[in-house]
């Protein structure tokens, strides 16, 4: 970027709110996805005004914008693939304010999920979607993203939880959707359109979350299987007996080996292991569905069905299920984590087709994930510094989302399309909905400016 | 290609088995002060990567990030992909060294210690009042931020000792030179020899040490190898104490912070609680503590090299203090002391103090 260029970026933000420095350049190249691009400079903004004055000056000069919160992400959203300015939201990190009377809380987009909880903790409130980075995720990369959870066939996505936004957009305008109340049909439903939108359509630097009261009792339990027909069947019948657990969690067989391989759980080497979580505000209330829970498990045929007596047991189970990225993360050098979805009762045909997919190509990929919304999240284990191996994985993941998109699902239930899945947009979307998305795009950001390359919006 | 660097060949796989998911920049202190992710664990891997696949070079442009780090392992502590990151850091710093790119501040440390018989270059020792070299049972060995900075906390230390009746020795000691390691360089085998062949002529079979990096040091570096061959044992204070009972208790408000070196690099997390147990009936954790406790900011370096953002980590480590309500922050460890109490706010009521000085002083007030 050349030196005008930067002054005039400088006074903007302020000397210590630019970075042109390598290592700040190297860590904006990439999330936790596997690719990588450098940004030219970086810029930690702290008011909707300067952002507006950054997007107004990227227009003028044509420089790409990408937004970042913390850079969890897994599917390259905020990897500024087009160089130009990376926009480091994580100093916008106030609360502005929590009111459990009109149950919201309004935040600046820098906040960690993981400190609204902790200040909503205390208050006997919480905030549902708590996705697996949430000690380290901002609030405005789950908007960004929709970010979903352990929680979802329960409590939904961070979607249902945004009552507002105020957003600066790519012309540098400064907008407020959505409002206050608990409901509102004011108008078309742009709060909506900007959650999940991967930092493409604006730059939103204010939340008003609903949030709710936080349960205070919870009952877990797990059953093993010898097949998967018998955890398909086990999985329907749970969602649709009137009991909606707050947690229905699968781990697949090589997921289970993995895990005995690493740690001293001794899970069963059975074909898959289901874990269920119940919560509540009385143990009575949660034991009555557990005990629901319970009983469809035993008429699946079930190798193994356990209820857990001890917080020390409970704690284990958990342990065991979230060990599951680290340590199938060890085994090869590389892993992509998928997160297809399909609707409930394709959840036994998706994970018979996984390990097909596995065996057709040679590559081993292990499956867990969220059985409770038809969630799965399929790891695929890999050397990325072998052409053979990389082959292998991009032929697997093609059949995996004509596999997911064949069973009437999604190529995405929660980590979004980014760099990594735009190739697969037209898969799902038929081509009336690709043009209305990319007409959406050039309504809001008619020169490309913000985060452009993501989500086959060019097409 | 055949590897260019010494972290190359030794920690390739794990560099690479780092899976970006970033976690550890919740828990990194230097992340935490500045919000720079090119600062954490992850940022500092994706460096060595880029070095690696040959698309940056190792100098001084990327010693920001490499030498501004407190080895306090809350990373590695937290990393699913269980890359050992400080001893990856240590090495590279080594590399960088050996590459001629150094901060000037440890090179500084490598070449006092080349002169001089400890890090501060003071050439006349604080005595503390009591002879040296003696035949003993045990040798308490203070470290040089005890000797140097913090001597009164470690005259009040050696007050307890005596309270107790310990039977011990000082010694003309010098530094364990452990540091070095830490910042690009090497343990100084004549330092080492010189403290080795003080504490065997005492006759002790048991060193004290009253700073967790001695600690490590003698116990876990090959330099000091003969220390264990003559079955002389090294433990830490802390471990000392754990067995004694003390007359005297407090109703103050009292926490303790885990020092990085003994809590996160040796387990040793219940042995003070238990001390502080005896004498303190209120005693409350901070919110982050045991394997999880934020790190003062002083390791690795860093106090000397990044004093700013030294300081701005321990100004979070006490925020943590006051959210508490504490009165007394209690810590194991002479540097923690140090850097805490240099960061520590006007406002801020509470008191700083090693465990044994605080016993010794309540000792005091009793008497």
């Amino acid at each position: 970027m050349d030196e005008k260029l930067e002054q005039a970026v400088v006074d903007i933000v302020g000397k210590d709110n630019f970075t042109h420095n390598i290592i700040d350049l190297v860590s904006y190249s990439c999330d936790a996805s596997e690719h990588s691009h450098r940004p030219l400079c970086a810029v930690f903004p702290e008011t909707a005004e300067q952002i507006a004055h950054i997007m107004k000056l990227a227009n003028r000069e044509n420089i790409p914008v990408t937004p970042r919160g913390a850079g969890t992400g897994l599917s390259g959203m905020a990897v500024p693939i087009r160089s130009g300015m990376v926009l480091d939201l994580s100093r916008m990190n106030r609360i502005i304010k929590i009111s459990i009377e009109d149950r919201l809380a309004v935040v600046e987009p820098g906040v960690i999920y993981a400190t609204l909880e902790k200040a909503l903790a205390p208050k006997g409130f919480f905030f549902p979607p708590d996705p697996a980075s949430g000690k380290v995720s901002t609030l405005g990369g789950n908007v960004a993203t929709n970010a979903g959870g352990l929680k979802g066939a329960k409590y939904g996505t961070t979607r249902d939880y945004v009552l507002g936004l105020q957003v600066v957009l790519p012309d540098g305008r400064i907008m407020r959707t959505g409002s206050k109340a608990m409901k509102s049909v004011s108008g078309y439903d742009l709060t909506r359109l900007f959650v999940g939108s991967e930092g493409t359509l604006g730059v939103v630097t204010e939340i008003t979350f609903k949030i709710n009261p936080r349960p205070t009792a919870t009952s877990t339990a797990l059953a093993t299987f010898d097949n998967l027909e018998d955890t398909g069947n086990a999985i329907n019948q749970i969602m649709h007996s009137g009991v909606i657990p707050s947690a229905l969690e699968i781990l697949g067989r090589e997921t289970i080996a993995a895990i005995n391989q690493n740690t001293d759980l001794n899970l069963p080497e059975v074909e898959a292991m289901l874990l269920v979580e119940a919560d509540g505000y009385t143990r009575g209330e949660t034991e009555y569905q557990i005990q629901k829970v319970l009983g469809i498990f035993e008429a699946n045929h079930p190798r193994e069905v356990k209820q857990a007596k001890t917080d020390a047991e409970v704690t284990n189970l958990w342990a065991a299920r979230k060990s599951a990225y680290p340590v199938l993360s060890r085994i090869k050098p590389s892993s992509v984590l998928e997160d297809v979805t399909v609707p409930m009762t394709h959840i036994a045909d998706l994970l018979k087709g996984v390990q097909d997919i596995s065996k057709r190509h040679d590559i081993p990929i292990a499956t867990f994930g969220h059985a409770g919304d038809g969630n799965l999240h399929p790891q695929i284990l890999y050397d990325g510094y072998d052409p053979v191996q990389v082959e292998k994985k991009e032929k697997a993941i093609r059949d995996l989302f004509e596999l997911a998109i064949g069973l009437d699902g999604t190529l995405t239930g929660e980590h979004g399309i980014g760099l990594s899945k735009a190739p697969f947009m037209t898969l799902e979307h038929d081509p009336v909905a690709m043009d209305m998305m990319r007409t959406l795009k050039k309504t809001f950001d008619p020169n490309n400016i913000l985060n452009p390359g993501k989500m086959a919006l060019e097409g | 290609m055949e590897a260019k660097y010494e972290f190359e060949k030794k920690f390739r796989k794990q560099i690479l088995q780092c899976s970006r998911c970033g976690f550890c920049q919740a828990v990194c202190p230097v992340y935490g002060s500045t919000l720079r992710p090119g600062l954490n664990a992850r940022g500092k891997m994706l460096l060595l990567k880029e070095v690696m696949d040959g698309h940056l070079e190792l100098n001084d442009q990327l010693g920001e990030s490499l030498f501004q780090c407190t080895t306090c392992a809350s990373c590695f502590e937290n990393c699913p992909s269980g890359v050992e990151v400080p001893e990856i850091i240590k090495q590279a710093r080594k590399d960088m060294v050996n590459v001629g790119s150094c901060h000037p501040a440890f090179e500084g440390m490598h070449k006092v210690l080349q002169k001089h018989t400890n890090i501060y270059a003071e050439d006349e020792p604080e005595d503390f009042e009591r002879e040296r070299n003696q035949k003993a049972e045990y040798v308490y060995f203070i470290g040089c931020v005890g000797s140097y900075r913090e001597d009164e906390a470690t005259l009040e230390t050696l007050e307890l000792l005596d309270k107790l009746k310990v039977d011990y020795t000082l010694i003309d000691e010098v530094c364990c030179s452990g540091v070095l390691e830490d910042v690009g360089y090497n343990i100084h085998p004549e330092l080492a020899r010189k403290n080795m062949d003080l504490i065997f002529h005492t006759g002790a079979k048991t060193v004290i040490t009253g700073c967790p990096y001695c600690f490590r040091t003698f116990n876990n570096k090959p330099q000091y190898i003969q220390l264990k061959e003559k079955n002389i044992q090294v433990v830490h204070i802390t471990q000392f104490l754990q067995d004694f009972d003390f007359p005297v208790s407090t109703d103050l408000r009292v926490t303790y912070h885990d020092p990085c070196d003994l809590g996160r690099h040796c387990g040793i997390y219940e042995e003070p609680r238990k001390t502080i147990g005896k004498i303190a009936s209120n005693f409350v954790e901070m919110p982050d503590n045991h394997e999880g406790a934020l790190c003062c900011g002083a390791g690795g370096g860093v106090r000397g090299a990044f004093a700013k953002n030294s300081i701005a980590m321990a100004r979070r480590r006490l925020e943590q203090a006051e959210e508490v309500g504490a009165e007394i922050v209690l810590t194991e460890c002479n540097s923690c002391v140090h850097n805490l109490s240099n960061a520590k706010l006007r406002k801020q009521k509470f008191k700083i103090y090693n465990t044994t000085q605080f016993i010794n002083q309540l000792m005091e007030e009793a008497e």
